[in-house]
């Protein structure tokens, strides 16, 4: 079962439409929780309190945008709407990037593009994108905000990555981390090198397990019956004093 | 200093490097508050127990699960971070892949790792796997938990740190069977001949820099006429294109205006000096262009 759509819009390419609906790609797997106050394992509740303690139904509740200190500019839905320009049913490709020439830190969320009533313009996008590698750089309005995505093809379907913005990308350069008195010698370095060349290994997605999650339903399913183990502290690993020593042992080690 | 998320340490074969983990993303969303609307008060959210009528302060909220056959059973952060107590303090790292393998579905969200402290061991230690990994196209993958919850992550060297990317797990990412992949068999011939040309003329290097987030000038736009007690319209929507009915004819057309682009650019570069054009394969940086004649670097430019 294909998961619900969640878009409906039109790839524009030159004069070419493709009409698609935008599933999402991925799914939370984390164990899931409700809150509760801990004494007395009761649920807890949002209350949406005003300043004077008077709790406010959320009808009478507005959005607005804080201009300068305890001044809002109120938006009705409509007017932040009118933020989304005239082009929010469309995803206009404005030029094509060598998809790999992306680095990966700038993917945000991962969808996946079906065919919508223009089979023949989709399949001719998708194998033209499979075929060149090229990913397909657009816009797309969203909830709200914009995004910048790269369309290119995963196996059979169209797939679109939301991307950052480049100012939303903390640059590396800002945060200033210092240098070591006493640089890595060369020995070192080359010893290092060897130690990845032997823990180096084919990348299998199944590699991306969760071994955690089964504890964490393990443990639950324990306490339950109450027979959960007590809980045991943490304790960091010491730093290695003796870089080169260390490197030594790992290598003997591997 | 940015907000350490987490600290512990990173550790390779028998290395350890204490470090600190920074988000490597930025909000710049705009946000807005929620008020009450008579007086344009803010809202604020609290945390009510549902039994004693009373505010609940952050440090009494537990996590309450609930079984398929709905019994319940209620634990605490610390509980679950003790089940796991090496890999709270520990980033292991197993292996490392060639980052061009790993499907770029998978990466989520971007941090950086510094060195936490700045004794000279720990320094050192940090500087090699820097050197050592800025030299290779090599990430390494790594195993840890952070606030109750298990990530996997790939660290590699990039632009002078040490970053970190938590990744979604295999099962995280859906299958695409069920995706309406449209028509079965592949795109005729000739029309993939001109669709790759399309492409080609149309394609550019990927430089991050030149997209700004227009939206968010837009809404800030929309805020300031609305300040000023003008009235807001929506615009109307552009009717979204039809599928074209002769798809090799739109292709045609396409390819044309979007060589015709590029053709411009190409006149254009032909009415600059070679110095002027050296300037620009300067900025560029395009290899053996001090050596170029006037037409190798207009060339090279377009």
């Amino acid at each position: 079962m294909a998961p619900r759509s969640i878009w409906n819009g039109t790839i524009s390419l030159g004069t070419i439409a493709v009409p698609i609906k935008v599933h999402s790609a991925t799914e939370s797997k984390s164990v899931r929780f409700k809150q509760v106050h801990e004494p007395d394992g009761s649920r807890i509740e949002h209350k949406r309190v005003a300043h004077d303690g008077e709790e406010v139904p959320y009808d009478d509740i507005v959005k607005g945008y804080e201009v300068s200190e305890g001044e809002y500019v109120v938006l009705e839905k409509e007017e932040v709407d009118a933020a989304a320009g005239e082009r929010s049913r469309l995803l206009d490709i404005e030029e094509f990037v060598d998809a790999t020439e992306i680095d990966p830190v700038v993917f945000d969320r991962t969808y996946y593009l079906g065919s919508r009533d223009a089979d023949d313009a989709y399949r001719l996008l998708h194998d033209a994108l499979d075929r060149t590698g090229r990913a397909g750089i657009a816009r797309w309005v969203f909830h709200n905000r914009e995004y910048l995505v790269a369309i290119r093809s995963i196996g059979p379907v169209l797939a679109m990555h939301t991307m950052r913005f480049h100012d939303e990308l903390v640059d590396p350069q800002e945060l200033d981390i210092p240098s070591p008195q006493r640089k890595p010698t060369e020995r070192e370095i080359k010893m290092a090198g060897t130690l990845i060349d032997t823990l180096h290994t084919d990348f299998d997605p199944e590699m991306l397990t969760d071994s955690y999650r089964d504890h964490v339903l393990d443990y639950l399913d324990k306490k339950r019956k109450g027979k959960a183990p007590k809980p045991k502290p943490a304790k960091p690993p010491e730093a290695s004093d003796d870089l080169l020593a260390a490197l030594e042992a790992s290598l003997k080690n591997s | 200093m940015p907000r350490s998320l987490w600290s512990g340490s990173l550790s390779f074969g028998l290395v350890n490097v204490p470090v600190r983990l920074v988000s490597g993303a930025r909000d710049l969303d705009l946000h807005f508050r929620q008020l009450r609307e008579k007086d344009l008060t803010p809202i604020e959210v609290q945390r009510w127990c549902t039994k004693e009528e009373q505010q609940v302060p952050y440090e009494e909220i537990a996590r309450l699960f609930e079984f398929d056959d709905g019994d319940t059973v209620v634990v605490t952060d610390d509980e679950l971070e003790s089940l796991e107590p090496e890999r709270t303090r520990t980033i292991e790292i197993d292996a490392f892949v060639d980052l061009g393998d790993v499907d770029p579905i998978h990466f989520d969200h971007p941090y950086l790792l510094i060195p936490a402290g700045d004794d000279d061991g720990t320094l050192r230690a940090y500087r090699l796997l820097l050197d050592v990994m800025g030299t290779t196209d090599r990430a390494a993958l790594g195993r840890f938990v952070m606030r109750t919850k298990e990530y996997r992550a790939i660290v590699r060297a990039r632009d002078g740190a040490l970053s970190l990317t938590t990744m979604l797990m295999h099962d995280e990412v859906r299958a695409t069977k069920g995706i309406d992949s449209g028509t079965k068999g592949k795109a005729p011939k000739k029309q993939l001949d001109t669709a790759l040309g399309l492409i080609e003329a149309m394609t550019v290097e990927w430089d991050p820099a030149s997209y700004e987030d227009e939206y968010r000038a837009r809404l800030l736009a929309v805020v300031d006429q609305k300040r000023k007690g003008k009235t807001i319209t929506v615009p109307d929507q552009v009717d979204e294109p039809s599928p074209v009915p002769d798809l090799m004819a739109a292709l045609r057309e396409s390819l044309d205006a979007a060589r015709g682009v590029s053709k411009q650019n190409d006149d254009e570069l032909g009415g600059l000096t070679r110095e002027e054009l050296y300037e620009r394969a300067q900025e560029r940086d395009l290899p053996g262009r001090s050596s170029m004649s006037k037409k190798e670097l207009i060339e090279a430019l377009s």
